[in-house]
C-alpha cells in the first residue's frame, strides 16, 4: 500500500518537471498498458490460466467506448464504464466456453475466439468498425469544465485509473477471493476438495480481468483518439503475455515492471534499429529459460541477498 | 473437379505440416507455435536457393536440411531446459522463437513479396475430367502422397517408429530400456521442422512469400491437428483433407467469410470433440 502511494505521488508530480509532451504521452501509454497487464495477471499470474485471447476484451472495450463517445463526447464516464462492462461480459463468455477445456486446449480456445472477433471486425463488420482503417475522431474527454486534449491533463486522468487499478488489484489479491484464486493455481483438486467452486472462481477472475482490459481499451482509444481492429489482433494478447512474464507473474508490481521494461526497450531499440522485434524475441527466450520469475523475481532475490549480506 | 484437386493439394500440404506438429506434440508434449515460422523459413530459403542456382529440385533437398538444422539448434538450446516445467513456458518460448525467425526473415529478405516459379517440368496445365488443372498441383498431390506413405511406413513398420511411438506413450519407460530419449526428442523435432520446411518449399510456387504467411498457415495447421486429435498422425491426414476441401470450396463461394468460418469450425470442434473427431479413445496420462 505504501509503495502504491509513493509511486502514484511520484508519478503525480512528474508533469511539474517533465514539460516534454511526447514523453508524457509515452508515460500515459505505459500506464494504460499497466492497467491491462495488471488485469491480465489476475488470470495468468494469480489463477494460473494462460489466456491467449485478452486482445478480445481490450478490443471490444475500445470499440464500445468509441461508439459512445463519437456520438456524444460528454458521455466519457459512462463510456468508460460501458467499455469495462463490455470487456467483462466478453471475458465471461470466452471463459465459459474455454473453461470446458483444460491445458493447451484452453489456450487455443481463447486464441481462436479472439481471432474470430478480429476477423469479424476486419472484414464482415467493416461498415461498423472501420476495419483496419478504424474509427477516427475518438475525442478526449471534457470533465469538470476541463479539456483533456492537453497531454499533461490526460496523463493525470490516466494516473487516477492506474492508481485505482493497482489498489483494486492489491485488495483483491489479499482478499479471501484472491487467496482462493491462488489456491486454484497451486492445487486445483485440493481447492475443489476444500469446498470452493473452482469453475466459478475462474469465471470471476476472468470477469474482473475483462473489466480491466475493457477500461484499458477505452483509455487507449481516448489517448490515441483512434480505434481500429489492431486492438483485437493476436499480437496484442502476445504482447501482454510477454510483458507480464518478463516482469514477473503473480506479483503486484511485476506486470508494471514488465510493461515499463518492454515499452522502454521497444522505444529505445526501435529508434536505433528496425530489428527491435527480433531482439525482443531473443530477450524473451532468454528470460523464459533463465528468469522464470521475471525481473521482479530477480530483484527480490537480489534484495534478499543484500539484506542477508551474503549469498544464500 | 478442379475444386476437388485444389482441395486435395491444399490438404496434402497441410498434412505434411500438421504431421510435423503432431509428431512433436506426441513425443515432446510441446505445441510448437513456431512451426508456421519454420515453414515460412523453408519457403524463403528455397527462394534464395532458386535465385542462386535456378534449380527447384536442389532447393527441395537443401532447404529442409538447413531448416532442420535450425530446428535442432532450437530444440537443443531452448526447449531442452524447459521439459520439466509448466507447459505454458514452452508455449511462450516457441512464441519468442516466432519473433526471432520473423525478424531474421525481415532482415535478410525484407518485407516485399517474393515468389518462386514452379519447376519447368510442372509449369504447364493439363486437361483432366473436363477441367484444366496446373501440373504443379498434380505434383503436390503425388509428392505429398509419396511422402505420407514413407512417413507412415517409418512410424508404423520400422524400429525407429516403434521407439518414437513408445516414447510418446511413456518416455520414462523407454529411457529405462536404455534408449536416450533426449536424443530421440531432438531428432523428432528435427524431422518435424524438416517436414515444415518441405511443405514451405512445395507451397512456395503456389503463393506469394510474405511475412504473414506463417500465422495464417499455423492456424489451419492447429485446426488439422485438433480435428485429428493432438498426437494422432492418422487423424491428421483426415483432418488435413477436410480442411483442404473446406478451404478450396470456401474460396470459390465465400472468400470474405473464409477465415471467420475456419475459426468457427475450430471453436465448435474444441467445444464438442476436444479429443479430435477421429480419436477413438483419449490416452490417459
Amino acid at each position: 500500500m505504501k509503495r502504491i502511494l509513493a509511486l502514484v505521488l511520484l508519478l503525480g508530480l512528474a508533469p511539474l518537471v517533465i514539460k516534454d509532451q511526447g514523453l508524457l504521452y509515452f508515460m500515459t501509454l505505459i500506464m494504460i498498458w499497466c492497467v491491462f497487464a495488471i488485469g491480465y495477471d489476475l488470470v495468468f499470474g494469480v489463477t494460473g490460466l494462460l489466456s491467449f485471447g485478452h486482445a478480445a476484451f481490450l478490443g471490444v472495450g475500445s470499440y464500445v467506448f468509441a461508439f459512445i463517445v463519437i456520438k456524444n463526447p460528454a458521455l466519457f464516464p459512462l463510456a468508460v464504464i460501458a467499455a469495462g462492462l463490455a470487456g467483462g461480459a466478453v471475458a465471461l463468455v470466452v471463459a465459459a466456453l474455454a473453461l470446458r477445456l483444460s491445458g493447451i486446449y484452453f489456450s487455443l480456445m481463447t486464441l481462436a475466439i479472439a481471432e474470430l472477433l478480429f476477423f469479424a471486425a476486419s472484414s464482415p463488420l467493416r461498415a461498423l468498425t472501420g476495419g483496419e482503417d478504424g474509427l477516427t475522431g475518438v475525442p478526449r474527454p471534457r470533465l469538470f469544465g476541463l479539456d483533456f486534449v492537453d497531454d499533461a491533463r490526460f496523463y493525470l486522468l490516466v494516473l487516477v485509473f492506474f492508481a485505482l487499478a493497482l489498489y483494486v488489484s492489491l485488495r483483491l489479491r489479499n482478499s479471501p477471493f484472491g487467496q482462493a484464486l491462488k489456491g486454484v493455481k497451486m492445487n486445483e483438486v485440493r481447492t475443489d476438495q476444500v469446498g470452493f467452486n473452482v469453475k466459478r472462481l475462474k469465471l470471476a477472475a476472468f470477469a474482473v480481468s475483462g473489466v480491466y482490459s475493457g477500461v484499458a481499451g477505452a483509455l487507449l482509444g481516448s489517448l490515441m483518439q483512434f480505434v481500429n481492429s489492431q486492438g483485437l489482433h493476436w499480437s496484442t494478447s502476445g504482447d501482454v503475455v510477454i510483458m507480464t512474464l518478463l516482469g514477473g507473474i503473480g506479483t503486484l508490481f511485476g506486470p508494471v515492471l514488465g510493461v515499463v521494461v518492454f515499452e522502454v526497450l521497444k522505444e529505445a531499440l526501435s529508434s536505433r534499429t528496425v530489428h527491435w522485434y527480433g531482439i525482443l524475441g531473443l530477450i524473451f527466450i532468454v528470460a523464459t529459460i533463465y528468469m522464470p520469475n521475471g525481473i521482479h523475481g530477480v530483484l527480490a532475490s537480489a534484495r534478499a541477498r543484500l539484506i542477508k549480506g551474503k549469498k544464500p | 473437379m478442379s475444386v476437388v484437386l485444389i482441395g486435395l493439394s491444399i490438404g496434402m500440404l497441410l498434412f505434411l505440416l500438421a504431421a510435423g506438429l503432431t509428431l512433436v506434440f506426441g513425443l515432446l508434449g510441446v505445441v510448437n507455435f513456431a512451426h508456421g515460422s519454420l515453414y515460412m523459413l523453408g519457403a524463403y530459403v528455397a527462394f534464395q536457393l532458386v535465385a542462386w542456382t535456378g534449380n527447384f529440385w536442389l532447393a527441395l533437398v537443401i532447404a529442409p536440411i538447413v531448416v532442420g538444422l535450425v530446428g535442432g539448434v532450437l530444440e537443443y538450446f531452448t526447449l531442452r531446459p524447459l521439459y520439466g516445467r509448466d507447459p505454458a513456458y514452452q508455449l511462450l518460448l516457441t512464441f519468442g522463437c516466432i519473433l526471432l525467425i520473423e525478424e531474421f526473415i525481415r532482415m535478410v529478405w525484407g518485407v516485399n513479396f517474393k515468389s518462386i516459379s514452379p519447376p519447368e517440368a510442372f509449369a504447364g496445365t493439363t486437361e483432366l475430367f473436363g477441367s484444366t488443372v496446373t501440373d504443379y498441383r498434380m505434383f503436390i498431390i503425388g509428392f505429398g502422397a509419396l511422402l505420407s506413405v514413407a512417413l507412415f511406413y517409418v512410424i508404423e513398420r520400422t524400429r525407429i517408429g516403434i521407439v518414437v511411438r513408445a516414447a510418446s506413450v511413456n518416455s520414462a519407460m523407454v529411457s529405462c530400456l536404455g534408449i536416450d530419449v533426449g536424443k530421440v526428442r531432438t531428432w523428432v523435432f528435427v524431422v518435424g521442422t524438416m517436414l515444415a520446411a518441405i511443405s514451405g518449399v512445395v507451397a512456395g510456387p503456389l503463393l506469394p512469400l510474405k511475412l504473414g504467411m506463417s500465422f495464417s498457415i499455423i492456424i489451419d495447421c492447429f485446426m488439422v491437428v485438433v480435428i485429428g486429435g493432438l498426437g494422432n498422425i492418422r487423424g491428421a491426414i483426415l483432418g488435413a483433407m477436410l480442411i483442404g476441401m473446406t478451404r478450396a470450396v470456401g474460396q470459390q463461394f465465400a472468400a470474405d467469410w473464409i477465415f471467420l468460418l475456419t475459426y468457427a469450425l475450430l471453436i465448435v470442434t474444441l467445444i464438442f470433440r476436444p479429443e479430435g473427431l477421429f480419436n477413438v479413445k483419449g490416452r490417459q496420462a
